[in-house]
Protein backbone atom coordinates (compact mmCIF):
# COMPACT_ATOMS: atom_id res chain seq x y z
CA UNK A 1 0.00 0.00 0.00
CA UNK A 2 1.08 3.56 -0.63
CA UNK A 3 1.04 7.04 0.83
CA UNK A 4 0.34 9.64 -1.84
CA UNK A 5 0.72 13.26 -0.80
CA UNK A 6 -0.13 16.08 -3.20
CA UNK A 7 0.56 19.54 -1.82
CA UNK A 8 -0.33 22.81 -3.56
CA UNK A 9 0.35 21.24 -6.95
CA UNK A 10 0.19 23.39 -10.09
CA UNK A 11 0.73 22.46 -13.70
CA UNK A 12 0.92 25.02 -16.49
CA UNK A 13 1.58 23.98 -20.07
CA UNK A 14 3.74 26.53 -21.92
CA UNK A 15 4.51 28.39 -18.69
CA UNK A 16 5.99 31.83 -19.35
CA UNK A 17 4.70 32.00 -22.92
CA UNK A 18 1.75 33.83 -24.44
CA UNK A 19 -0.06 30.50 -24.81
CA UNK A 20 0.39 29.31 -21.23
CA UNK A 21 -2.46 27.10 -20.03
CA UNK A 22 -2.89 26.23 -16.35
CA UNK A 23 -4.53 22.82 -16.04
CA UNK A 24 -3.95 22.13 -12.32
CA UNK A 25 -4.35 24.96 -9.83
CA UNK A 26 -3.12 24.51 -6.25
CA UNK A 27 -4.30 20.95 -5.75
CA UNK A 28 -3.81 19.37 -2.33
CA UNK A 29 -4.94 15.97 -1.06
CA UNK A 30 -3.51 12.77 0.29
CA UNK A 31 -4.38 9.12 -0.03
CA UNK A 32 -3.14 6.34 2.22
CA UNK A 33 -3.80 2.68 2.99
CA UNK A 34 -6.15 0.37 1.14
CA UNK A 35 -8.22 3.18 -0.32
CA UNK A 36 -9.91 3.42 -3.69
CA UNK A 37 -10.01 7.08 -4.73
CA UNK A 38 -11.70 8.27 -7.90
CA UNK A 39 -10.92 11.57 -9.56
CA UNK A 40 -13.94 12.83 -11.42
CA UNK A 41 -14.48 15.88 -13.57
CA UNK A 42 -15.37 17.16 -17.00
CA UNK A 43 -13.10 16.76 -20.02
CA UNK A 44 -10.07 19.04 -19.85
CA UNK A 45 -10.12 19.58 -16.07
CA UNK A 46 -6.67 18.01 -15.66
CA UNK A 47 -7.53 14.47 -14.47
CA UNK A 48 -5.16 12.65 -16.82
CA UNK A 49 -2.44 15.29 -16.33
CA UNK A 50 -2.65 14.69 -12.59
CA UNK A 51 -2.23 10.94 -13.13
CA UNK A 52 0.72 11.52 -15.44
CA UNK A 53 2.37 13.67 -12.79
CA UNK A 54 1.75 11.02 -10.12
CA UNK A 55 3.26 8.35 -12.36
CA UNK A 56 6.26 10.52 -13.29
CA UNK A 57 5.52 10.70 -17.02
CA UNK A 58 4.78 14.45 -16.68
CA UNK A 59 6.54 17.06 -14.51
CA UNK A 60 4.68 19.60 -12.35
CA UNK A 61 5.23 23.36 -12.46
CA UNK A 62 5.11 24.06 -8.71
CA UNK A 63 4.04 22.47 -5.44
CA UNK A 64 5.06 19.08 -4.16
CA UNK A 65 4.11 15.48 -4.71
CA UNK A 66 5.39 12.33 -3.07
CA UNK A 67 4.50 8.69 -3.51
CA UNK A 68 5.99 6.27 -1.02
CA UNK A 69 5.08 2.83 0.18
CA UNK A 70 3.54 2.73 3.66
CA UNK A 71 6.93 1.63 5.07
CA UNK A 72 8.66 4.68 3.60
CA UNK A 73 10.52 3.28 0.57
CA UNK A 74 9.79 4.64 -2.96
CA UNK A 75 6.47 3.26 -4.13
CA UNK A 76 6.13 0.71 -6.93
CA UNK A 77 3.47 1.86 -9.40
CA UNK A 78 1.06 -0.08 -11.58
CA UNK A 79 -0.76 1.66 -14.41
CA UNK A 80 -3.92 0.76 -16.30
CA UNK A 81 -4.51 2.98 -19.32
CA UNK A 82 -7.59 3.87 -21.36
CA UNK A 83 -6.42 1.39 -23.98
CA UNK A 84 -4.54 -1.80 -23.12
CA UNK A 85 -1.13 -0.70 -24.49
CA UNK A 86 0.15 -4.22 -25.14
CA UNK A 87 3.14 -4.97 -27.37
CA UNK A 88 1.45 -6.70 -30.33
CA UNK A 89 4.54 -8.82 -31.12
CA UNK A 90 4.71 -10.37 -27.63
CA UNK A 91 2.35 -12.97 -26.27
CA UNK A 92 0.04 -12.11 -23.36
CA UNK A 93 2.37 -13.73 -20.80
CA UNK A 94 5.46 -12.05 -22.30
CA UNK A 95 3.66 -8.69 -22.21
CA UNK A 96 3.12 -9.16 -18.50
CA UNK A 97 6.74 -10.22 -17.98
CA UNK A 98 7.95 -7.13 -19.91
CA UNK A 99 7.17 -4.83 -16.95
CA UNK A 100 8.36 -7.17 -14.19
CA UNK A 101 11.59 -6.52 -12.29
CA UNK A 102 12.68 -10.16 -12.36
CA UNK A 103 12.27 -13.15 -14.62
CA UNK A 104 12.17 -16.01 -12.13
CA UNK A 105 9.82 -18.78 -11.04
CA UNK A 106 8.14 -16.65 -8.39
CA UNK A 107 7.41 -13.84 -10.85
CA UNK A 108 6.16 -16.21 -13.53
CA UNK A 109 3.90 -17.86 -10.96
CA UNK A 110 2.52 -14.48 -9.91
CA UNK A 111 1.89 -13.49 -13.54
CA UNK A 112 -0.03 -16.73 -14.12
CA UNK A 113 -2.01 -16.23 -10.90
CA UNK A 114 -3.21 -12.77 -11.99
CA UNK A 115 -4.00 -14.04 -15.47
CA UNK A 116 -6.16 -16.68 -13.78
CA UNK A 117 -7.83 -14.00 -11.63
CA UNK A 118 -8.94 -12.06 -14.72
CA UNK A 119 -10.13 -15.30 -16.35
CA UNK A 120 -7.34 -15.49 -18.95
CA UNK A 121 -5.29 -18.33 -17.50
CA UNK A 122 -5.56 -20.27 -20.75
CA UNK A 123 -4.64 -17.31 -22.96
CA UNK A 124 -1.06 -16.72 -21.81
CA UNK A 125 0.40 -17.85 -25.14
CA UNK A 126 -2.04 -15.86 -27.29
CA UNK A 127 -0.99 -12.76 -29.23
CA UNK A 128 -2.88 -9.60 -28.17
CA UNK A 129 -4.39 -9.37 -31.66
CA UNK A 130 -6.13 -12.70 -31.06
CA UNK A 131 -8.07 -11.28 -28.08
CA UNK A 132 -11.14 -9.03 -27.94
CA UNK A 133 -10.88 -5.45 -26.65
CA UNK A 134 -12.31 -6.46 -23.27
CA UNK A 135 -9.87 -9.37 -22.93
CA UNK A 136 -6.94 -7.11 -23.84
CA UNK A 137 -8.02 -4.64 -21.15
CA UNK A 138 -8.17 -7.52 -18.65
CA UNK A 139 -4.55 -8.29 -19.56
CA UNK A 140 -3.75 -4.62 -18.87
CA UNK A 141 -5.38 -4.89 -15.44
CA UNK A 142 -3.63 -8.19 -14.65
CA UNK A 143 -0.31 -6.65 -15.74
CA UNK A 144 -0.78 -3.74 -13.36
CA UNK A 145 -1.64 -5.97 -10.38
CA UNK A 146 1.13 -8.45 -11.20
CA UNK A 147 3.90 -5.91 -10.55
CA UNK A 148 2.59 -5.92 -6.95
CA UNK A 149 2.29 -2.14 -6.94
CA UNK A 150 1.99 -0.06 -3.80
CA UNK A 151 -0.10 2.40 -5.82
CA UNK A 152 -2.31 1.42 -8.73
CA UNK A 153 -3.16 4.21 -11.17
CA UNK A 154 -6.10 3.71 -13.52
CA UNK A 155 -6.92 6.20 -16.27
CA UNK A 156 -10.50 5.68 -17.51
CA UNK A 157 -9.77 1.98 -18.09
CA UNK A 158 -13.32 1.08 -19.12
CA UNK A 159 -14.20 4.10 -21.24
CA UNK A 160 -13.50 2.32 -24.55
CA UNK A 161 -15.54 -0.77 -23.72
CA UNK A 162 -19.20 -1.56 -24.23
CA UNK A 163 -21.49 -1.28 -21.18
CA UNK A 164 -21.81 -5.00 -20.48
CA UNK A 165 -18.08 -5.71 -20.75
CA UNK A 166 -17.33 -2.68 -18.59
CA UNK A 167 -19.79 -3.82 -15.91
CA UNK A 168 -18.18 -7.28 -15.80
CA UNK A 169 -14.71 -5.80 -15.51
CA UNK A 170 -15.78 -3.41 -12.73
CA UNK A 171 -17.06 -6.36 -10.71
CA UNK A 172 -13.83 -8.25 -11.40
CA UNK A 173 -11.75 -5.22 -10.41
CA UNK A 174 -13.57 -4.93 -7.08
CA UNK A 175 -12.90 -8.61 -6.33
CA UNK A 176 -9.19 -8.42 -7.18
CA UNK A 177 -8.78 -5.15 -5.30
CA UNK A 178 -10.45 -6.63 -2.19
CA UNK A 179 -7.94 -9.51 -2.27
CA UNK A 180 -4.82 -7.53 -3.14
CA UNK A 181 -5.21 -4.58 -0.73
CA UNK A 182 -3.78 -1.86 -2.98
CA UNK A 183 -4.05 1.91 -2.90
CA UNK A 184 -5.87 2.90 -6.08
CA UNK A 185 -6.23 6.26 -7.82
CA UNK A 186 -8.85 5.91 -10.53
CA UNK A 187 -9.74 8.57 -13.08
CA UNK A 188 -13.17 8.54 -14.68
CA UNK A 189 -15.75 10.92 -16.07
CA UNK A 190 -18.47 8.43 -15.16
CA UNK A 191 -19.96 9.31 -11.75
CA UNK A 192 -21.98 6.08 -11.62
CA UNK A 193 -18.78 4.07 -12.02
CA UNK A 194 -16.99 6.20 -9.41
CA UNK A 195 -19.69 5.63 -6.77
CA UNK A 196 -19.73 1.89 -7.43
CA UNK A 197 -15.97 1.53 -7.01
CA UNK A 198 -14.69 4.23 -4.67
CA UNK A 199 -14.17 5.01 -1.01
CA UNK A 200 -13.59 8.64 -1.94
CA UNK A 201 -14.40 10.82 -4.92
CA UNK A 202 -12.34 13.94 -5.60
CA UNK A 203 -14.20 16.21 -7.99
CA UNK A 204 -12.07 18.48 -10.18
CA UNK A 205 -13.64 21.51 -11.78
CA UNK A 206 -12.58 23.28 -14.98
CA UNK A 207 -9.39 25.20 -14.36
CA UNK A 208 -8.00 22.30 -12.37
CA UNK A 209 -9.20 23.02 -8.84
CA UNK A 210 -10.70 20.59 -6.37
CA UNK A 211 -14.43 21.29 -6.15
CA UNK A 212 -15.34 18.65 -3.60
CA UNK A 213 -13.91 15.65 -1.77
CA UNK A 214 -16.74 13.16 -1.16
CA UNK A 215 -16.54 10.11 1.10
CA UNK A 216 -18.49 7.05 -0.09
CA UNK A 217 -19.41 5.01 2.93
CA UNK A 218 -21.20 1.99 1.50
CA UNK A 219 -20.60 -1.70 2.19
CA UNK A 220 -18.80 -3.85 -0.41
CA UNK A 221 -19.13 -5.59 -2.77
CA UNK A 222 -21.32 -3.00 -4.48
CA UNK A 223 -23.50 -3.54 -7.48
CA UNK A 224 -25.29 -0.89 -9.53
CA UNK A 225 -28.62 -2.58 -8.85
CA UNK A 226 -28.21 -1.96 -5.09
CA UNK A 227 -30.72 0.81 -4.08
CA UNK A 228 -28.22 2.43 -1.69
CA UNK A 229 -25.67 2.69 -4.50
CA UNK A 230 -28.28 4.12 -6.87
CA UNK A 231 -29.40 6.71 -4.27
CA UNK A 232 -25.83 7.86 -3.64
CA UNK A 233 -25.13 8.02 -7.35
CA UNK A 234 -28.13 10.33 -7.77
CA UNK A 235 -26.93 12.47 -4.88
CA UNK A 236 -23.40 12.84 -6.27
CA UNK A 237 -24.80 13.60 -9.71
CA UNK A 238 -26.96 16.33 -8.19
CA UNK A 239 -23.90 17.90 -6.57
CA UNK A 240 -22.10 17.85 -9.90
CA UNK A 241 -25.11 19.45 -11.57
CA UNK A 242 -24.83 22.20 -8.99
CA UNK A 243 -21.14 22.65 -9.88
CA UNK A 244 -22.09 22.74 -13.54
CA UNK A 245 -24.64 25.48 -12.85
CA UNK A 246 -22.03 27.51 -10.99
CA UNK A 247 -19.45 27.13 -13.76
CA UNK A 248 -21.36 27.41 -17.06
CA UNK A 249 -18.37 26.45 -19.18
CA UNK A 250 -18.39 22.92 -17.74
CA UNK A 251 -18.80 20.46 -20.57
CA UNK A 252 -21.88 18.31 -20.66
CA UNK A 253 -19.74 15.26 -20.13
CA UNK A 254 -20.12 15.29 -16.34
CA UNK B 1 -48.63 -10.59 -50.63
CA UNK B 2 -45.84 -12.50 -48.94
CA UNK B 3 -42.29 -12.80 -50.14
CA UNK B 4 -40.20 -15.90 -49.59
CA UNK B 5 -36.62 -15.29 -48.57
CA UNK B 6 -34.44 -18.04 -49.99
CA UNK B 7 -32.35 -19.94 -47.45
CA UNK B 8 -28.88 -18.48 -47.46
CA UNK B 9 -25.91 -20.80 -47.28
CA UNK B 10 -22.85 -20.32 -45.09
CA UNK B 11 -19.49 -19.63 -46.71
CA UNK B 12 -18.38 -23.18 -45.83
CA UNK B 13 -21.45 -24.63 -47.56
CA UNK B 14 -20.87 -22.38 -50.56
CA UNK B 15 -17.21 -23.45 -50.76
CA UNK B 16 -18.02 -27.14 -50.56
CA UNK B 17 -20.64 -26.72 -53.31
CA UNK B 18 -17.98 -25.49 -55.78
CA UNK B 19 -16.36 -28.32 -57.79
CA UNK B 20 -12.68 -28.87 -56.92
CA UNK B 21 -11.47 -28.06 -60.47
CA UNK B 22 -13.16 -24.63 -60.22
CA UNK B 23 -11.59 -24.01 -56.82
CA UNK B 24 -8.12 -24.79 -58.31
CA UNK B 25 -8.72 -22.47 -61.27
CA UNK B 26 -9.82 -19.69 -58.95
CA UNK B 27 -6.74 -19.95 -56.69
CA UNK B 28 -3.77 -17.55 -56.44
CA UNK B 29 -1.44 -20.31 -57.65
CA UNK B 30 -3.52 -20.61 -60.80
CA UNK B 31 -3.26 -16.84 -61.33
CA UNK B 32 0.54 -17.02 -61.08
CA UNK B 33 0.78 -20.03 -63.39
CA UNK B 34 -1.50 -18.25 -65.86
CA UNK B 35 0.87 -15.29 -65.93
CA UNK B 36 3.94 -17.45 -66.59
CA UNK B 37 2.17 -19.43 -69.32
CA UNK B 38 0.87 -16.23 -70.97
CA UNK B 39 4.32 -14.61 -70.83
CA UNK B 40 5.90 -17.70 -72.34
CA UNK B 41 3.35 -17.87 -75.16
CA UNK B 42 3.84 -14.14 -75.86
CA UNK B 43 7.58 -14.70 -76.02
CA UNK B 44 7.15 -17.57 -78.50
CA UNK B 45 4.83 -15.40 -80.63
CA UNK B 46 7.22 -12.42 -80.59
CA UNK B 47 10.15 -14.66 -81.49
CA UNK B 48 8.18 -16.06 -84.43
CA UNK B 49 7.21 -12.57 -85.61
CA UNK B 50 10.53 -10.73 -85.17
CA UNK B 51 13.91 -11.99 -86.26
CA UNK B 52 15.78 -10.04 -83.56
CA UNK B 53 13.82 -11.59 -80.70
CA UNK B 54 15.48 -14.90 -79.75
CA UNK B 55 13.12 -17.81 -79.15
CA UNK B 56 13.07 -19.98 -76.00
CA UNK B 57 15.00 -22.83 -77.62
CA UNK B 58 17.95 -20.68 -78.72
CA UNK B 59 18.06 -19.01 -75.28
CA UNK B 60 18.08 -22.37 -73.51
CA UNK B 61 20.82 -23.49 -75.87
CA UNK B 62 22.89 -20.41 -74.94
CA UNK B 63 22.28 -21.04 -71.26
CA UNK B 64 23.50 -24.63 -71.55
CA UNK B 65 26.59 -23.44 -73.40
CA UNK B 66 27.37 -20.80 -70.74
CA UNK B 67 26.95 -23.36 -67.96
CA UNK B 68 29.13 -25.91 -69.75
CA UNK B 69 31.90 -23.33 -70.24
CA UNK B 70 31.82 -22.50 -66.51
CA UNK B 71 30.98 -18.88 -67.26
CA UNK B 72 27.85 -18.74 -65.12
CA UNK B 73 29.31 -19.66 -61.74
CA UNK B 74 32.60 -17.76 -62.10
CA UNK B 75 30.89 -14.55 -63.25
CA UNK B 76 28.14 -14.76 -60.65
CA UNK B 77 30.80 -15.34 -57.98
CA UNK B 78 32.40 -12.02 -58.98
CA UNK B 79 29.05 -10.26 -59.04
CA UNK B 80 27.92 -11.63 -55.68
CA UNK B 81 31.19 -10.64 -54.05
CA UNK B 82 30.70 -6.99 -55.14
CA UNK B 83 26.96 -7.06 -54.52
CA UNK B 84 27.30 -8.49 -51.00
CA UNK B 85 29.87 -5.89 -49.94
CA UNK B 86 27.81 -3.04 -51.44
CA UNK B 87 24.53 -4.17 -49.85
CA UNK B 88 26.14 -4.93 -46.49
CA UNK B 89 27.67 -1.44 -46.39
CA UNK B 90 24.37 0.16 -47.36
CA UNK B 91 22.51 -1.76 -44.63
CA UNK B 92 25.06 -0.89 -41.92
CA UNK B 93 25.24 2.80 -42.86
CA UNK B 94 21.50 2.98 -43.64
CA UNK B 95 20.40 1.49 -40.30
CA UNK B 96 22.71 3.76 -38.28
CA UNK B 97 21.78 6.95 -40.18
CA UNK B 98 18.10 5.93 -40.23
CA UNK B 99 18.01 5.44 -36.44
CA UNK B 100 19.77 8.79 -35.86
CA UNK B 101 17.34 10.51 -38.27
CA UNK B 102 14.38 8.89 -36.56
CA UNK B 103 15.48 10.01 -33.10
CA UNK B 104 16.81 13.51 -33.76
CA UNK B 105 15.12 16.41 -35.53
CA UNK B 106 18.52 18.01 -36.07
CA UNK B 107 19.87 14.89 -37.79
CA UNK B 108 16.69 14.73 -39.87
CA UNK B 109 17.21 18.30 -41.04
CA UNK B 110 20.84 17.52 -41.90
CA UNK B 111 20.30 14.26 -43.79
CA UNK B 112 16.93 14.95 -45.44
CA UNK B 113 18.32 16.70 -48.53
CA UNK B 114 21.19 14.31 -49.32
CA UNK B 115 18.82 11.34 -48.91
CA UNK B 116 16.32 12.94 -51.27
CA UNK B 117 19.09 13.56 -53.81
CA UNK B 118 20.20 9.94 -53.42
CA UNK B 119 16.67 8.68 -54.02
CA UNK B 120 16.29 10.75 -57.16
CA UNK B 121 19.51 9.65 -58.89
CA UNK B 122 19.01 6.46 -60.91
CA UNK B 123 21.44 3.55 -60.73
CA UNK B 124 22.64 4.14 -64.29
CA UNK B 125 23.96 7.61 -63.39
CA UNK B 126 25.85 6.21 -60.40
CA UNK B 127 27.25 3.50 -62.67
CA UNK B 128 28.58 6.10 -65.16
CA UNK B 129 30.00 8.29 -62.38
CA UNK B 130 31.74 5.48 -60.49
CA UNK B 131 33.31 4.11 -63.68
CA UNK B 132 34.67 7.61 -64.34
CA UNK B 133 35.92 7.91 -60.75
CA UNK B 134 37.26 4.41 -60.08
CA UNK B 135 37.78 2.91 -63.54
CA UNK B 136 37.39 -0.81 -64.26
CA UNK B 137 37.54 -3.04 -61.19
CA UNK B 138 35.64 -3.97 -58.06
CA UNK B 139 35.30 -0.45 -56.64
CA UNK B 140 32.83 0.83 -59.26
CA UNK B 141 30.15 -1.86 -58.81
CA UNK B 142 30.56 -1.89 -55.01
CA UNK B 143 30.18 1.88 -54.72
CA UNK B 144 27.31 1.92 -57.23
CA UNK B 145 25.47 -0.75 -55.24
CA UNK B 146 26.05 1.16 -52.01
CA UNK B 147 24.99 4.57 -53.36
CA UNK B 148 21.91 3.16 -55.08
CA UNK B 149 20.69 1.18 -52.08
CA UNK B 150 21.58 3.26 -49.03
CA UNK B 151 18.89 6.00 -49.37
CA UNK B 152 16.14 3.36 -49.39
CA UNK B 153 17.43 1.75 -46.19
CA UNK B 154 17.76 5.16 -44.48
CA UNK B 155 14.23 6.28 -45.36
CA UNK B 156 12.63 3.02 -44.20
CA UNK B 157 14.54 2.79 -40.92
CA UNK B 158 13.93 6.48 -40.07
CA UNK B 159 10.20 6.00 -40.67
CA UNK B 160 10.22 2.91 -38.47
CA UNK B 161 11.95 4.66 -35.57
CA UNK B 162 9.58 7.62 -35.78
CA UNK B 163 6.67 5.19 -35.84
CA UNK B 164 7.42 3.55 -32.46
CA UNK B 165 4.19 4.10 -30.54
CA UNK B 166 4.28 7.00 -28.07
CA UNK B 167 1.69 5.17 -25.96
CA UNK B 168 3.94 2.12 -25.65
CA UNK B 169 6.93 4.29 -24.78
CA UNK B 170 4.89 6.05 -22.08
CA UNK B 171 3.68 2.71 -20.76
CA UNK B 172 7.29 1.54 -20.51
CA UNK B 173 8.29 4.73 -18.68
CA UNK B 174 5.37 4.41 -16.25
CA UNK B 175 6.50 0.92 -15.29
CA UNK B 176 10.17 1.91 -15.18
CA UNK B 177 11.19 -0.69 -17.78
CA UNK B 178 15.02 -0.56 -18.12
CA UNK B 179 16.43 1.04 -21.30
CA UNK B 180 18.09 -2.14 -22.57
CA UNK B 181 14.83 -4.09 -22.35
CA UNK B 182 12.94 -1.24 -24.03
CA UNK B 183 15.35 -1.24 -26.98
CA UNK B 184 15.30 -5.05 -27.25
CA UNK B 185 11.59 -5.70 -26.75
CA UNK B 186 9.96 -2.47 -27.93
CA UNK B 187 12.11 -0.45 -30.36
CA UNK B 188 13.80 -3.25 -32.32
CA UNK B 189 10.63 -5.30 -32.97
CA UNK B 190 8.76 -2.11 -33.89
CA UNK B 191 11.48 -1.17 -36.38
CA UNK B 192 12.25 -4.66 -37.70
CA UNK B 193 9.53 -4.58 -40.35
CA UNK B 194 10.87 -1.30 -41.71
CA UNK B 195 14.47 -2.55 -41.64
CA UNK B 196 13.40 -5.66 -43.51
CA UNK B 197 11.54 -3.60 -46.11
CA UNK B 198 14.60 -1.32 -46.45
CA UNK B 199 16.98 -4.24 -46.93
CA UNK B 200 14.60 -5.79 -49.44
CA UNK B 201 14.60 -2.56 -51.46
CA UNK B 202 18.36 -2.32 -51.06
CA UNK B 203 18.83 -5.80 -52.50
CA UNK B 204 16.58 -5.19 -55.52
CA UNK B 205 17.92 -1.70 -56.25
CA UNK B 206 21.50 -2.73 -55.45
CA UNK B 207 21.23 -5.66 -57.87
CA UNK B 208 20.36 -3.19 -60.63
CA UNK B 209 23.31 -1.05 -59.57
CA UNK B 210 25.92 -3.81 -59.57
CA UNK B 211 24.82 -5.15 -62.98
CA UNK B 212 24.85 -1.69 -64.54
CA UNK B 213 28.29 -0.89 -63.15
CA UNK B 214 29.62 -4.21 -64.47
CA UNK B 215 27.96 -3.53 -67.83
CA UNK B 216 29.71 -0.20 -68.24
CA UNK B 217 32.95 -0.72 -66.34
CA UNK B 218 33.35 -4.34 -65.33
CA UNK B 219 36.22 -6.63 -66.18
CA UNK B 220 34.11 -9.65 -65.24
CA UNK B 221 30.80 -10.49 -63.62
CA UNK B 222 27.26 -11.16 -64.75
CA UNK B 223 26.67 -7.63 -66.09
CA UNK B 224 29.96 -7.74 -67.97
CA UNK B 225 29.08 -11.11 -69.53
CA UNK B 226 25.66 -9.85 -70.68
CA UNK B 227 27.41 -6.87 -72.30
CA UNK B 228 29.82 -9.28 -74.01
CA UNK B 229 26.94 -11.07 -75.81
CA UNK B 230 25.22 -7.78 -76.56
CA UNK B 231 28.37 -6.38 -78.21
CA UNK B 232 28.75 -9.66 -80.15
CA UNK B 233 25.23 -9.13 -81.49
CA UNK B 234 24.25 -12.53 -80.04
CA UNK B 235 20.82 -11.81 -78.58
CA UNK B 236 20.19 -15.36 -77.41
CA UNK B 237 23.28 -15.18 -75.16
CA UNK B 238 22.25 -11.74 -73.93
CA UNK B 239 18.70 -12.92 -73.19
CA UNK B 240 20.08 -15.96 -71.31
CA UNK B 241 21.89 -13.66 -68.89
CA UNK B 242 18.84 -11.42 -68.47
CA UNK B 243 16.88 -14.51 -67.46
CA UNK B 244 19.57 -15.42 -64.95
CA UNK B 245 19.45 -11.87 -63.46
CA UNK B 246 15.72 -12.20 -62.95
CA UNK B 247 15.89 -15.74 -61.54
CA UNK B 248 18.53 -14.73 -58.97
CA UNK B 249 16.49 -11.82 -57.62
CA UNK B 250 13.22 -13.76 -57.56
CA UNK B 251 14.83 -16.70 -55.73
CA UNK B 252 16.53 -14.35 -53.26
CA UNK B 253 13.31 -12.48 -52.58
CA UNK B 254 11.07 -15.52 -52.22
CA UNK B 255 13.45 -17.81 -50.34
CA UNK B 256 15.10 -15.31 -48.04
CA UNK B 257 12.97 -12.20 -47.61
CA UNK B 258 9.54 -13.80 -47.77
CA UNK B 259 10.57 -16.22 -45.04
CA UNK B 260 12.16 -13.51 -42.92
CA UNK B 261 9.05 -11.34 -43.25
CA UNK B 262 6.78 -14.26 -42.33
CA UNK B 263 8.83 -14.91 -39.21
CA UNK B 264 9.05 -11.23 -38.21
CA UNK B 265 5.28 -10.74 -38.58
CA UNK B 266 3.99 -14.09 -37.36
CA UNK B 267 2.15 -12.27 -34.53
CA UNK B 268 0.22 -10.26 -37.11
CA UNK B 269 -0.63 -13.28 -39.26
CA UNK B 270 -1.82 -15.19 -36.18
CA UNK B 271 -4.06 -12.29 -35.18
CA UNK B 272 -5.75 -12.30 -38.58
CA UNK B 273 -6.08 -16.07 -38.95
Amino acid sequence: MAVLTVNDLCKTFGAGTARSNRVLDHISFDVRGQTFVSIVGPSGCGKSTLLNIISGVETHTSGAISVTSDDGRPARLGYVFQDPRLLPWRTVRKNMMYVQDKDDEVTRGRVDRYLDMVGLGKHGDFWPGQLSGGMQQRVGIARAFAVEPDLLIMDEPFSHLDAITARGLRAQLQDIWAQSKKTVVFVTHDVVEAVELSDRIIVLQPGGRIYEDITIDLPRPRRQSDPAVATLQAEVLARLEKMKAMTPQVAASV
Amino acid sequence: MTATIPTRRSTEEQASAIPSWRRVLGSEVAARVTFYVTAFLLWVALAAAFERVPGPLSVVDSLVTEFSRGEVFSNFADTFYRFTIGVALSVIVGVVVGIVMGLSGLARAFFESPVLVGLSIPAIIWAFLTVMWFGFGDASPIVTTFLTAVPFVIVNVAQGVQGVSRDLRDMSSSYGVPLGRRVRDLVLPAVSGYVLAGVRFAVIIGWNGVLLAEWFGGSGGAGFRARYWYDANQFAGFAAWVILFVVVIVVLDQLVFERMARRAFRWRDAAHS
